[in-house]
């Protein structure tokens, strides 16, 4: 019982932690759209139109994503779409290491072009990781204290 | 399974969970995701689509790419001035610089209409600040030099514009001379101009207008330039404000 209460603990600091994550790294990209367009369209995966497209959404998606996990409605759920979009960030930051290209990632804003030798590749997927880790975390375990979905599950009970 | 078949079901697990309890034996109810959670997640994603959809509507409005421009053109140095209206709007541009490319989609359709009625004359300024971001180095020096020779050839809007619509990407190879030359013909460029081009005719006036906007205070945000730079009667303009050409005219 007391360990589970420690699970229950560790789960929500992953939760917020996570939610935190979102929050900042949406909020940042909403503020500067352009800058999210110059970030995306450094990737040079995708052509102009779908450029413009993930630009403009990503940055509400990871607010919607942040809210959610704050609030902990359905957390199960949103904790494998955050896994998902971290591994399409990951791939993303593979692929413009693997051809060579130096850019930012923009995870947290800013992003684009940088000089040769001024990438950060490994530490950008370090990162990732652990942001993924705390996904893994809430997908295997999403039971947290302070979270809707508690109550969610406890109106279903009556 | 319909909605009946569901409160039956629950309504048995209730009753055996029930039993069990006054049995004394506990049972954990699932906690995985309800439905009530599959709507309220779907609910909130859906909406941050649409409220980044309409920002993103709101934004890209307004390109009059198909009018055609009307205002005189003149070049000198590196700088070619269009129009003769009142309120004079300064632009510092590499042709290579992506957040550059962002500006002009957004505004060279509103500037070309107050450029056509006379409300405002446009600098724009050739600087070169990324050569080292191509490989091989050179493209934004090439291209600055291209629009210039393009502005002596009186085929400036559409030279500048083309040059924004194919800006190639950072850390590639650039536009070759040949596609700058290509342009140009295509825009009724003379015989001249492929000269102009390939020789760098105004590459050294290229490097003098860099290096005075660069070092120019008055252009500087926070210690650095940066491209683009606009300013409004010599006052640097704030590029997130989506109405600076409208305050700028009055309009």
């Amino acid at each position: 019982m007391k360990s589970s209460r420690a699970l229950d603990v560790i789960g929500t600091l992953a939760r917020l932690g996570l939610a935190a994550v979102w929050l900042v790294s949406g909020v940042l990209k909403a503020v500067d759209p352009d800058q999210t367009y110059v970030a995306v369209r450094a990737y040079d995966v995708l052509p102009t139109a779908g450029v413009e497209v993930v630009a403009a959404l990503l940055p509400w998606v990871e607010i919607a994503f942040g809210l959610l996990l704050v609030l902990g409605v359905g957390t199960r759920i949103v904790a494998v779409l955050s896994l998902a979009l971290l591994l399409v960030f990951m791939a993303g930051v593979v692929q413009a290491w693997a051809r060579g290209l130096s850019i930012d990632c923009g995870c947290f804003g800013g992003g684009g072009a940088v000089e040769p030798g001024q990438t950060a590749y490994v530490q950008e997927l370090l990162r990732d990781t652990g942001f993924a880790l705390l996904a893994c975390w809430l997908i295997v375990r999403p039971r947290t204290v302070a979270s809707l979905d508690s109550r969610l599950v406890d109106s279903e009970r009556t | 399974m319909g909605g009946a078949a569901r409160n039956e079901k629950r309504r048995k697990q209730d009753e055996a969970a029930r039993k069990l309890a006054a049995a004394g034996i506990r049972v954990e109810r699932k906690t995985g995701p309800n439905r009530t959670a599959i709507i309220l997640v779907a609910v909130v994603v859906v909406f941050a689509l649409l409220v980044g959809g309409f920002i993103f509507w709101q934004r890209s409005s307004g390109s009059s790419g198909d009018v055609a421009a009307t205002y005189p053109v003149a070049v000198s140095g590196a700088v070619v001035t269009a129009g003769t209206g009142p309120v004079v709007v300064d632009t510092y541009e590499d042709f290579l610089c992506p957040q550059c490319e962002r500006f002009e989609s957004r505004y060279a359709g509103e500037m070309k209409t107050a450029l056509n009625e006379g409300k405002i004359t446009v600098r724009y300024h050739a600087i070169a600040i990324l050569d080292r971001l191509t490989e091989p180095q050179g493209y934004s020096t090439r291209a600055a030099n291209a629009a210039l020779c393009a502005a002596s050839a009186n085929i400036y809007p559409g030279y500048h514009e083309k040059l924004f619509a194919e800006q190639p990407a950072e850390g590639g190879s650039g536009l070759t001379d040949e596609q700058l030359i290509a342009f140009g013909t295509e825009l009724g460029a003379g015989a001249d101009f492929a000269a102009c081009v390939t020789g760098g005719t105004n590459s050294a006036a290229v490097t003098a207008e860099t290096d005075k906007a660069v070092a120019d205070p008055a252009l500087q945000t926070d210690g650095n330039f940066g491209t683009p730079t606009v300013t409004v009667n010599g006052q640097k303009i704030d590029l997130n404000d989506t109405s600076w050409l409208q305050t700028a005219i009055g309009a």
